[in-house]
């Protein structure tokens, strides 16, 4: 017995000792391009148009004053924008699909099987044209420079729906909605009460993926916002991009580059541990 | 009032249609709009209106800044320009800003209005080049540019000394101010172990700004100009020799030429390439700051520059005149674009004054008044036998050719990849290519 | 009330009631603009300069157009087509399997690694940057006078720098080697939550058997985990058949060497991009629609057999 216990043990150690290296390899793999990044950020645009050099250089606490200073892209109002666009996205992407999801999984209904034939067909367009489609429609409409017409269609989301409807399949038990019927729970609230909770995991893994998706687009929003009080930070970083040459500077735009992932770092810390909650207390349930 | 005011201005719209664009200078100033709309991709002409323009009272200017990437700029404005006649007086596009690469396609359209008609009409002090570029083919001025861009050879003085015996920018001039010298130079600096030119492409604009016939025919055949050939020809000729490298104009390879340990004797470009693109010759330690000189080179060419274009059915159109005949006209301005933005204004008379200033002198070309050389060399620029494809061409040959040049395809491969790239980017040109 | 005869609640109507946000967003938003799509392919339809040119009705033209072999008797959307599974491929392969390691040490109870919440954080930064820019960066350590070719030639290795993005097969290394980065880090998010919405109790009783690890993994784990993974790789192809920033940051859009790098979007982009070529843009999309079907369709098919 004891003999048995020091094999498995030496084992795990061994499979921990594999495990540190796995992961610490990815790890460094992925620092190094912020490392990148933050270094590339202490650099004058002088030094970043000759040849890449690791040595640090002393401009950034300049680019960071020039990057914040800017008059006419002003970074703050950009990440104010982007974050109301985002999170909300974020917020009616998820709910939607995984109502919608969870209506095609549970329900069966006569169009069931071809609703999800369509979401899932649909998803298979390539994005880039019914963009263009959009942008034509909302010039149409007059439809420009307002932040909701970014937000809205982020409802209808079929690749959200698809994952969605993938975890149910993969974890929700239909007994469970039975129960709460008996218990006279109504269907509505089965879904928000019971069903959501279980799906916390997955809710927060796309509610992440969305909000960074839709922080980083630039297609729809450099094209839709033209007002500077709305514009969102891809686009501000398109415009460092495209300014004049006295005016451009690559150390103030990895600088600009750098600050906006931040806020994104924050949410996506604080819904990483919202998946590990979630899946306790949906066990507990479960 | 207001209602009026829509029908003349509708009026007046159809008008310069038709090409009658007098009328539209009828509405008198003070029943102009309230809202001056400029678009523009940058922040760089904003700075200097809202610096030395001063607007009318009572008059907001409201600025539209669309960058330039994913061809945005365009899409918003081309939405603005065409939905034009039934927008709201306070959001008609009053001013715009274009680039020479896409400037034909606004003003060969009905878009932009004779600016003549509103009142600019004192061309006497531009350089004729810019009012070539913002004419359409009829040679109606539908706008004016606030800078010129003409380009020079620029060329380290240390190279120039131990290739040609002497660094005097008159002397270097005339040892390169054909191709034939050009060349004959490239394997002089070869046999001394340097390089001609950093980039294959680094002579490409030279050539094309002075083509004899445009890209496409009348009956939308590609053609190859002379020019053109004679480009490939160079940049083949050059990479066999080892005169240059296989590196684009804009990339680190060809960046790295700039610093102390580079090579390369001979670059191309305006003010604005030596003063902010140089990087790598500009750091204090390891930079080649004061090595440099520019001359005219082989042949006039430019670079840049940014035009101001009146679109049709500005309620706005004494202002719009009158900040046109400002950024050109208005000496004072000028005078200030030159000393406190390091601009090469579009004002001959002004740009003359400095350049015979005696204590004017730039330190990174070691002393030499290179507003002197640029105001010569403006006087002589073409802007002809240009198409709206003109962007593509020279962006598709650029970047196909190259792969011939580094050995990866065969020179006719190379070239109908081209053809490819302009069949898709181009719908109806004929090509050796299309289908 | 008619039948008179007591019937089970039907739920059916509830089905309904909850795809309706769903669909109203998406035919308003959405569905118009792809019908239009369709609907062009069949016309000429694009703009020269500011002249709209069309829309005239041209039939299959464009398909025709599209499909007809070119000069040297290839058809040139296949090739393209070619050139985005290859890489994609290339990039993906290492990508499940990477992921599906890592998701695995991170929900282990057993192995309880330190630091892992910083860890999963660091994996899925690449992601955080925008592709564009990332593409930026990364390109420019394997530039002609980049580090990675500094380091080359100082150890001895190479005499010359290589020029990695005009040879075919290290300029679709980069591409593959860049989406891999920039996306592990995602999929081992999407399967780590795959792993933890398994229930615990059928791992506690598997562990009470006295099941080996590899056992779990093959008998449990695996199994139910197959949604999840088909949704990873059917979202993992089409994103793969949609490449385009990397592939047209490095090649600056020609996908050189010798169009090998070109993609199917790329070669979208090029007919929307310049002339808002709706017409041809539209047929290529629907190629491009049909093709991903199929596909997704054989690799539904092919994870249900393996039941």
């Amino acid at each position: 017995m004891e003999d048995q216990n020091k094999t498995s043990r030496t084992k795990l150690i061994i499979s921990r000792l594999f495990a540190y290296i796995f992961v610490g390899f990815f790890c460094i793999l992925c620092i190094f391009f912020f490392y990148l990044l933050v270094l590339n950020s202490t650099k004058t645009n002088f030094e970043l148009q000759g040849k890449f050099s690791f040595i640090p250089g002393t401009n950034f606490i300049t680019n960071f004053t020039n990057a914040i200073n800017d008059d006419f892209v002003k970074i703050p109002v950009g990440m104010v924008n982007s974050f109301i666009v985002a999170s909300i996205s974020a917020l009616l992407t998820t709910y939607f699909s995984a109502l919608t999801a969870y209506a095609t999984y549970v329900y069966d209904f006569k169009l069931k099987k071809l609703v999800t034939t369509f979401i899932i067909g649909v998803m298979m367009i390539p994005s880039q044209v019914s963009a263009a489609g959009f942008v034509q429609l909302a010039f149409k409409f007059g439809l420009t420079n307002k932040l909701w017409v970014l937000i809205i269609p982020s409802i209808a989301a079929p690749a959200v729906y698809f994952y969605m409807k993938q975890y149910l399949e993969a974890t929700l038990p239909l007994e469970m909605i039975e129960a709460a019927r008996i218990d006279g729970s109504s269907e509505f609230a089965t879904f928000n009460r019971i069903v959501l909770p279980i799906m916390k995991p997955a809710v927060a893994v796309q509610m992440i993926f969305s909000f960074v998706g839709s922080w980083n687009n630039f297609f729809l929003p450099g094209l839709l916002l033209t007002e500077p009080e709305l514009k969102t930070v891809p686009i501000m970083i398109s415009q460092l991009r495209s300014a004049d040459f006295a005016k451009f500077d690559l150390g103030k735009l990895y600088m600009f580059i750098l600050l906006a992932i931040l806020p994104v770092v924050v949410v996506y810390l604080l819904l990483s541990k919202f998946i590990i909650k979630g899946v306790t207390s949906g066990s507990v349930k479960g | 009032m207001k209602k009026a005011m829509k029908g003349v201005l509708a009026a007046a719209t159809c008008l310069s249609i038709i090409g009658c664009g007098s009328k539209t200078t009828e509405t008198k100033s003070g029943e102009e709009g309230k809202v001056f709309n400029i678009y523009a991709w940058n922040e760089e002409f904003k700075g200097f209106f809202e610096k030395y323009y001063k607007v009318p009272e009572g008059v907001e200017v409201k600025w539209t800044i669309v960058p330039s990437d994913n061809g945005a700029y365009q899409e918003a404005l081309d939405a603005a320009l065409t939905n034009q006649a039934n927008a709201k007086d306070d959001e008609k596009v009053d001013m715009f800003l274009a680039e020479a690469d896409y400037i034909l396609k606004y003003t060969n359209a009905d878009v932009t209005q004779d600016i003549k008609a509103l009142g600019v009409t004192d061309f006497s002090n531009t350089y004729q080049y810019t009012v070539e570029a913002a004419s359409d083919s009829n040679g109606t001025v539908k706008g004016v540019s606030f800078q010129c861009c003409p380009s020079a050879l620029i060329y380290r003085r240390s190279i120039a000394k131990d290739v040609l015996g002497t660094d005097d920018p008159a002397q270097v001039q005339e040892a390169l101010n054909s191709w034939e010298k050009f060349d004959a130079v490239a394997q002089q600096a070869k046999d001394k172990g340097y390089l001609m030119t950093p980039s294959y492409a680094e002579t490409y604009r030279v050539f094309s700004n002075n083509v004899s016939s445009p890209w496409v025919d009348a009956d939308k055949n590609l053609q190859m100009d002379p020019q053109i050939t004679a480009w490939m020809d160079q940049a083949e000729n050059y990479v066999k020799n080892e005169y240059t490298l296989t590196e684009g104009i804009w990339d680190a390879g060809k960046n790295e030429q700039m610093g102390k340990d580079g090579k390369a004797m001979c670059f191309f470009g305006p003010a604005w390439y030596f003063n902010f693109c140089m990087g790598p010759a500009h750091d204090e330690k390891t930079g080649t700051i004061g090595d440099w000189a520019i001359c005219e080179g082989p042949q006039a060419h430019f670079w840049g520059g940014t035009w101001l274009l009146a679109p049709t059915g500005t309620d706005n159109p004494t202002m719009l005149a009158d900040v046109m005949n400002t950024f050109i006209n208005d000496e004072e301005v000028c005078k200030n674009l030159i000393v406190n933005e390091a601009q090469f204004t579009n004002n001959q008379k002004v740009n003359n004054e400095v350049a015979a200033d005696a204590n004017y002198k730039s330190d990174f070309l070691g002393g030499q008044n290179d507003v002197a050389i640029f105001a010569e060399l403006a006087k002589n620029i073409k802007f002809q036998n240009v198409t709206i494809y003109d962007q593509y061409m020279n962006e598709g040959l650029q970047t196909n050719y190259v792969e011939f040049l580094k050995g990866t395809v065969s020179k006719e491969k190379a070239l109908d990849n081209f053809y490819k790239y302009i069949n898709e980017k181009i719908p109806g040109i004929k090509t050796p290519e299309s289908k | 009330m008619k039948k008179g005869k007591q019937q089970p609640i039907s739920y059916a109507k509830w089905g309904y009631i909850f795809i309706i946000p769903f669909f109203v967003v998406y035919i308003i938003f959405t569905l118009y603009p792809q019908i239009l799509t369709f609907y062009n392919s069949f016309f000429e339809n694009y703009k020269e300069g500011l002249t709209q040119v069309g829309p005239n009705f041209v039939g299959l033209d464009n398909y025709i157009q599209l499909l007809s072999p070119g000069s040297d008797g290839t058809i040139d959307i296949f090739k393209y087509f070619g050139n985005t599974m290859i890489m994609w491929i290339a990039g993906a392969i290492p990508q499940f399997v990477v992921a599906l390691l890592l998701a695995l040490i991170f929900t282990s109870s057993r192995l309880k690694l330190k630091g892992q919440g910083f860890a999963k954080a660091v994996i899925y930064m690449p992601n955080l940057i925008m592709a564009s820019a990332f593409a930026m960066l990364f390109f420019s350590l394997f530039s002609t006078v980049g580090p990675i070719n500094k380091m080359l030639i100082d150890s001895g290795i190479l005499d010359k720098a290589i020029d990695f993005a005009s040879i075919k097969i290290t300029a679709r290394g980069l591409v593959a080697v860049m989406n891999f980065i920039m996306w592990f880090g995602n999929t081992t998010i999407v399967l780590m939550a795959g792993i933890m919405g398994i229930d615990e109790a059928l791992f506690e009783s598997a562990r009470i058997d006295g099941a080996t690890s590899t056992h779990v993994f093959t008998d449990i784990t695996l199994p139910l985990l197959r949604p999840i993974l088909v949704y990873v790789m059917i979202t993992s192809l089409i994103g793969g058949l949609q490449m385009f920033d990397v592939p047209q940051v490095l090649s600056k859009g020609v996908g050189m060497p010798d169009r090998s790098t070109f993609t199917v979007v790329m070669y979208l982009n090029n007919y929307l991009g310049g002339s808002k070529n709706y017409g041809m843009a539209g047929a290529i999309s629907v190629i491009l629609f049909v093709i991903t079907g199929i596909l997704s369709i054989l690799v539904f098919k092919l994870m249900k057999k393996e039941d």
